[in-house]
């Protein structure tokens, strides 16, 4: 590819992704294979091979017709994937459909009394709650009339929900979807300030929220959450109408926070008037926003993420059936929150799309003890479980044992949202899953709507550690920081795109477009005039090295980390630290060693022109690293430069001033853009630490390959 | 951007709520409302250093109780600490150590 550009975001914040090599090869080891089990691969939604022709390169885009047939379309689409103005990507365009329809109506036509939700209480003593599609299809209606006929809201508007892990929330997305109104779901747990943040931008006049909910076995006060957000978009200058409050409990308000006269409503007083009703689903665009779906990743304004009808409901409809394999018959429970895309996709609008049992559980996975979700598994009769590395790690820390004491059996299971460590995996599989299940490691953004790397669960092997390829026509690349190829089998880590659009892929940031090209489509797009598709691959920022055998292993978000004391400590965060101070103009962290602490921190800052460097100086980036990040982040050393050694596209290196702090060899520097600095920085870095009697140590042979990758390059 | 970790931002939110109840003073209560802030607002990769700030803050709060002799708010603050600490270790937030 030809010049790349360093993405910023909004805030102008560098968005590449740094990826330390040395910790690759340390950690990651290349991992043998597991093969699914023959029951599993017998019953698969996808056990021919030939599914891999249908989704091959050649046929795209017109492959995910497949996915798409999974729905029921009000009126068929003309075009596959309209690419005029990219890379704003419109799937099914001319198609139209209604998301509530396809995930309840058609069901609860063809099988009123099938279970759709389970609701588990996470007080153990209250009973389990079923909801039949019949009965889902009643609430949904029900709401959907509050929402059009009491509160006046139609397609295209935004409402906010800020819910904790109740059925109601479900019913509420649906309502909305069923009227074309597009909802914006904020995590339960979050702040009444974060939601009011994201009521501001999404211009939401209306919030519906819950009185409380239980969490480790209290009551939570939630309702007095909704007041904060009130207050806080009230200061970003959005006024809310109305606030609507879910009882807990019907009839008893769990809240100590006054309901505000005029403004706040009890749900179930305003369902009374609308008992019975019908609202006939709107027949929307395929491309119609369905719902919004907040990210943090910068410290300025959240991004919305814009997720269509048509394209995301395809995506999600045929990722569940193939790499999820969700049957009808299945009971699927993910445990995942549906205030994150995790829980829209894949407890929401997967697995009811497809008609199937989805059991949503209100609290944490460790209350009242470590066994709870693997009784929850055994009374429900789950067979296909769903939850994330953070979990798997806590749940097997507490309860190492608690899997063998239940009689459940998962066919299928799956990871999401981290890479999991090989060992986590293995027990994950033996342990959790009995050996008995097929796991799908799945890599996916909130930005993408549903898994772009995983394994196809009956034809292709577990490999602990890799997430697998691409999914079906989905067609990932590894790119370096000049846009060049990283090939399959290297060793090497750079930044995954995705070569192609997908239904999934979100269709904007909430207001503002500019932030969405600059951030994901403008680091390695060749020609912005272009409207084919294969100019613009998808920037997903994190990092991934690609096996021979095509796997990918995701690194994350790896910006480098310094580990002082076993904290670690990204060097980001502590450059941004230091370039809080008005003076400085860069800043780069480096690790040196440290017999006491491991790893220490020193830091590289250059000036802007006019300022003079001194002691003075060095305790304001010392300052203001310890008031950001606290003292153990404290740098060992402050080092006042003209200049940082660079290459030529500007990249700061790292591995060269590590290596100068070390006092190690500093390799080859000619092909630098400045390598004369590099002298100068070694004479008064070094002079500076032998008059202080701070030369280190010699370092083993670990340790300087360690400081020689430093910073990836 | 980032794979789907939103998640661990949204619990670690919930945690700082935790220490928010468990603070005594006007000016920790702040501490606590900024670190909660920076978890909901800031990228990911910045979770880690929020929590061994969290930690740091829960370490002054039982030390402070501690002076005082206040055992109770001691007991809760160190109860908070630990179910925070743990937290960070599952998520990779911090090394276990």
């Amino acid at each position: 590819m030809a010049d790349s550009h360093n993405a910023q975001d909004a805030q102008g914040r560098d968005t590449q992704a740094q990826v330390s090599e040395a910790q690759i090869a340390v950690h990651w080891r290349e991992e043998e294979y597991y093969p699914p089990p023959p029951s599993f691969v017998a019953q698969a939604n996808a056990a021919d091979p030939a599914i891999f022709d249908r989704f091959v390169e050649d046929k795209f885009p017109d492959c995910f017709k497949e996915y798409a047939d999974l729905l029921t379309w009000d009126a068929p689409w003309q075009t596959t994937l309209d690419t005029s103005h990219p890379p704003f990507w419109k799937w099914f365009v001319g198609g139209r459909l209604n998301a509530s329809y396809n995930c309840v109506d058609r069901h609860a036509e063809a099988k009123p009394d099938k279970t759709a939700i389970i609701f588990v209480p996470e007080l153990e003593s209250d009973q389990h709650v079923e909801i039949t599609y019949a009965e889902l299809h009643r609430q949904v209606n029900e709401l959907a009339a509050v929402l059009r006929d009491s509160l006046g809201l139609k397609a295209g508007d935004r409402v906010t929900l800020h819910m904790p892990m109740v059925p109601e929330l479900p019913a509420t997305m649906l309502a909305c979807a069923r009227l074309g109104v597009i909802h914006s779901q904020v995590f339960g747990g979050f702040s009444g300030t974060a939601c009011g943040h994201r009521i501001a931008d999404s211009g939401s006049r209306i919030l519906i929220t819950m009185d409380g909910y239980y969490r480790a076995g209290k009551l939570a006060d939630h309702k007095v959450k909704a007041d904060e957000a009130i207050a806080a978009a009230a200061q970003e200058g959005q006024q809310v109408d109305k606030v609507l409050v879910w009882r807990r409990h019907p009839g008893r308000y769990a809240s100590g926070t006054p309901m505000a006269g005029g403004r706040d409503v009890f749900v179930d007083d305003l369902l009374g008037g609308h008992r019975g009703a019908t609202v006939e689903p709107v027949s929307m665009p395929a491309e119609a926003p369905l719902f919004l779906m907040y990210t943090s990743g910068t410290t300025g304004r959240p991004k919305g993420c814009v997720h269509s009808t048509g394209g995301y409901l395809a995506y999600v409809a045929g990722t569940s059936k193939y790499y999820q394999d969700i049957h009808p018959d299945d009971v699927y429970w993910c445990m995942a929150d549906i205030g994150w895309i995790t829980g829209h996709s894949y407890i929401v609008y997967g697995p009811l799309a497809l008609g199937t049992t989805t059991v949503i559980y209100e609290g944490v996975p460790t209350y009242p003890d470590a066994g709870r979700p693997w009784r929850i598994a055994e009374t429900l009769g789950v067979n296909i479980f769903h939850t994330s590395p953070t979990a798997i790690r806590q749940l097997r820390k507490l309860g190492p044992e608690e899997p063998k004491k239940y009689g459940y059996h998962f066919k299928h299971m799956t990871t999401v949202g981290e890479p999991i460590e090989p060992e986590v995996w293995r027990w994950y599989h033996s342990e959790v899953g009995k050996g008995e299940a097929a796991i799908v490691d799945t890599w996916w953004q909130t930005e993408n709507g549903g898994f772009l790397g995983s394994t196809l669960p009956a034809l292709q092997p577990m490999k602990p550690g890799s997430c697998g390829p691409g999914v079906l026509g989905v067609y990932p690349v590894i790119y370096d920081e000049d846009g060049h190829e990283i090939p399959a089998g290297s060793g090497t880590a750079g930044n995954i795109c995705i070569r192609n659009p997908w239904p999934g892929i979100f269709q904007g940031i909430w207001g503002q477009p500019d932030r969405f090209v600059d951030t994901y489509y403008r680091k390695y797009n060749t020609d912005p005039d272009s409207t084919d598709w294969r100019d613009w691959p998808y920037f997903a920022g994190d990092g991934a090295v690609k096996a021979a055998d095509g796997y990918f292993r995701i690194l994350g978000r790896v910006d480098d980390v310094i580990n002082v004391a076993g904290h670690r400590l990204g060097t980001k965060e502590i450059e941004s630290a230091a370039l809080t101070v008005a003076e400085v103009a860069e800043a780069a962290a480096v690790p040196v060693i440290d017999d006491i602490r491991g790893r220490a921190v020193e830091i590289y800052v250059s000036l802007k022109p006019g300022f003079e460097p001194g002691p003075e100086m060095e305790s304001k980036v010392t300052a203001a690293i310890e008031t950001e990040i606290g003292k153990i982040a404290r740098p060992k050393n402050v080092w006042i430069v003209p200049d940082m050694p660079k290459t030529r596209s500007g990249k700061i290196m790292r591995r060269v001033i590590a290596s100068i702090s070390n006092f190690a060899d500093v390799g080859d520097v000619t092909t630098l853009a400045n390598p004369e600095i590099v002298d100068d920085i070694r004479h008064h870095v070094q002079a500076a630490k032998v008059a202080r009697d701070d030369v280190p140590r010699e370092l083993t042979e670990i340790e300087f390959e360690e400081i020689k990758k430093f910073g990836g390059e | 951007m980032g794979m789907t970790r939103q998640y661990v931002a949204g619990e670690l939110s919930v945690l700082l709520e935790h220490v928010q109840a468990v603070t005594t003073t006007e000016a920790s209560g702040r501490d606590a409302w900024s670190l909660r802030h920076a978890a909901e607002t800031e990228p990911i990769a910045a979770l880690g250093s929020v929590t061994v700030r969290a930690l740091a803050l829960t370490e002054r709060l039982c030390w402070d109780s501690l002076n005082r002799g206040d055992t109770a708010a001691f007991l809760r603050q160190a109860a908070v600490s630990a179910e925070l600490h743990d937290f960070g270790v599952y998520a990779c937030l911090l090394e276990e150590t």
